[in-house]
């Protein structure tokens, strides 16, 4: 019998990525026992938290909470207040703070909004790990307008060798759309009613309404060696992987979100009629046979 | 069965609910993992099959005939004895039994049609197949005659599943006529899934409503089907077309609006400046503006 992790795996890779939180607490309920697993394997949208100490906002997800507490980037503070919370190590927190700031900036010029968090932590091995997080929202300002959100989640890990440092990059972003379409008039059910009770003249036109939600997440790894000048050098060569991935990324996402999932949608029905294109083809082929006699 | 089984395939169930189009047997695979219970599960599963089932007008082969029929709530045959629950294929007048499971038709039985409605509703099926033969690459179709008199219901579905190239789609349409009102009420929905190396998926809902012109409703059946049918071909080709529209704007606004593609300066970020201008706006504060680097 297959590992039950990889098929609960398998099975948020096939369900609704709208309903991610909901699903990964069934499967807890249903599996406490593998509740870290579960926590630390699959991507769920980053929560916006607020700093008590700075006022500023920070994400919050699987790598800055201890319990049921969160740490701050900013403040290295834990809310709900924790006397024992895991921190890193006073020079790894110095490179914390620094790479919170350039992330910072990266995430204003790409972003231009949003928040963005850095946690760093030590690895068993000498080596340290991190997580590069942005969020940005879109509201509607308007029920009609259309909303997003984009949540990015950069893991790496890194072994200094001599004056190459090893990076291990994996990355995941979540990106959902929604856009609703309504034709003046189909607000609301009772507004249709109104419409076909006018006695069923033909001036009351024909009404749509819905919606179109573009939900997911994708991810991709990368492996890279860099030079090591000093301390500072692990933020730009994991800021210019991150930056470079974003973009490889950005561009995946934009053919799979307009370009496969419409390419899809015209395989299942076809505005043209595939009948009259059936009949061409036929008598091109009868023409070009009739040519060749 | 126990409470603690009972609990697992209720929570087990809402996952099948949710499964992609073509991916049943996949989202089954990984439950009967989670559930670890075989037997149980196949007893606990099956009123959660049925409902998926339904709710996505699955297709089944009819016996004794070369084309397939949907099974969903409108194809049921009401009975009071549920282990008898049969479905309907108006087309050729037989109902059967269906397997959830398997998905397969047996004991197959004919039916007696409405001899009033059944001259509109063949027409109506002749029509539709005309238009499924235009519109859809795999489309099924079925037309049932429903109580009140002078109502009919038509729906759709077609299905592309791609497991080698991780992509499956399902188109559904809901066409509730009423020859009394005047009046077409719709449901369209589109679900596309798309999973290398991640998890995309489009969901869209729409309800229409088309009224039905006089002359439509007073003509011979043959001429009124062809016109309801071309109704529907009108409607549906423009929400199609809509939803370029709202590909466009998802990717106009939205998209761009989440994360630029570069930043305003049109070039990549400079990681060496980034950092410096931190750290040099940090030692400045300490030991005035000239003692940097």
């Amino acid at each position: 019998m297959a590992d039950p992790v990889d098929s609960m795996l398998d099975l948020m890779r096939r369900l609704p990525p709208t309903r991610v939180d909901e699903n990964v607490n069934a499967l807890i309920q249903l599996c406490p026992d593998y509740a870290d697993d579960l926590l630390g394997s699959v991507d769920q949208p980053l929560k916006v938290h607020t700093d008590r100490a700075t006022g500023r906002e920070y994400l919050a997800c699987d790598y800055n909470r201890d319990g049921d507490s969160y740490r701050s980037p900013w403040s290295n503070e834990y809310d709900p207040p924790l006397e024992d919370g895991t921190t890193p190590s006073p020079k790894l927190r110095k490179l914390e703070i620094a790479a919170n700031e350039a992330f910072d900036t990266y995430r204003e010029m790409y972003y231009e909004g949003g928040v963005s968090s850095v946690y760093l932590w030590e690895l068993d091995d000498g080596g340290f790990a991190g997580v590069v997080l942005f969020k940005k929202v879109m509201n509607p300002s308007s029920p009609d307008d259309p909303s997003g959100s984009w949540d990015s989640i950069h893991v790496f890990e890194t072994a200094e060798r001599g004056r190459q440092a090893h990076y291990k990059l994996t990355s995941t972003i979540m990106l959902q759309l929604v856009t609703r379409q309504n034709d003046k008039g189909f607000e609301d059910n009772s507004s249709v009613a109104a419409c076909s009770d006018k006695k069923n003249s033909e001036q009351h036109g024909k009404k749509m309404a819905g919606e179109v939600n573009l939900s997911g997440s994708m991810t991709r790894q990368t492996e890279q060696d860099w030079p090591l000048h000093d301390a500072s050098s692990h933020i730009t060569n994991t800021g210019k992987m991150i930056e470079e991935m974003e973009i490889k990324m950005r561009n995946l996402l934009q053919e799979v979100y307009f370009g496969k999932t419409r390419d899809i949608v015209y395989d299942l029905r076809s505005i043209d009629d595939l009948e009259r294109a059936r009949r061409q083809r036929e008598l091109q082929k009868e023409l070009v046979g009739f040519i060749k006699r | 069965m126990s409470q603690e089984v009972d609990e697992r395939i209720a929570g087990v169930s809402s996952f099948v609910l949710q499964s992609p189009p073509g991916e049943i047997n996949d989202v089954l695979n990984d439950v009967r993992v989670i559930v670890n219970d075989d037997e149980s599960l196949e007893q606990g599963i099956l009123p959660a099959l049925r409902d998926y089932n339904l709710a996505q007008f699955i297709t089944v082969d009819v016996p004794g005939t070369s084309y397939q029929t949907i099974v969903s709530d409108i194809a049921r045959i009401s009975s009071d004895d549920e282990d008898e629950e049969r479905f309907l294929d108006p087309r050729s007048k037989t109902s059967f039994k269906f397997d959830h499971l398997r998905l397969e038709a047996t004991d197959s039985r004919p039916e007696e049609s409405d001899v009033e409605a059944e001259p509109l509703r063949t027409a109506l099926e002749s029509s539709a197949l005309s238009y499924l033969a235009a519109h859809y690459h795999d489309g099924v179709v079925a037309i049932f005659s429903v109580q009140p008199p002078n109502q009919f219901v038509v729906q759709i579905v077609a299905n592309k599943y791609n497991p080698s190239n991780y992509w499956s789609g399902r188109w559904r349409s809901h066409y509730h006529i009423d020859f009394d009102t005047k009046m077409i009420r719709g449901k369209i929905l589109v679900n596309v899934h798309y999973y290398e190396q991640g998890n995309v998926q489009l969901e869209t809902s729409h309800d229409l409503a088309i009224p039905i012109p006089p002359a439509v409703v007073n003509a011979e059946p043959s001429s009124a089907s062809s016109k309801i049918l071309a109704l529907i071909d009108v409607e549906e080709s423009r929400l199609q077309t809509s939803f370029n529209d709202a590909y466009h704007e998802m990717a106009e606004k939205t998209f761009k609006g989440l994360r630029r593609a570069l930043p305003l300066t049109r070039q990549k970020i400079d990681w060496d400046k980034v950092l410096g201008y931190k750290l040099g706006a940090e030692l400045t504060a300490g030991k005035g503006v000239f003692a940097s680097s």
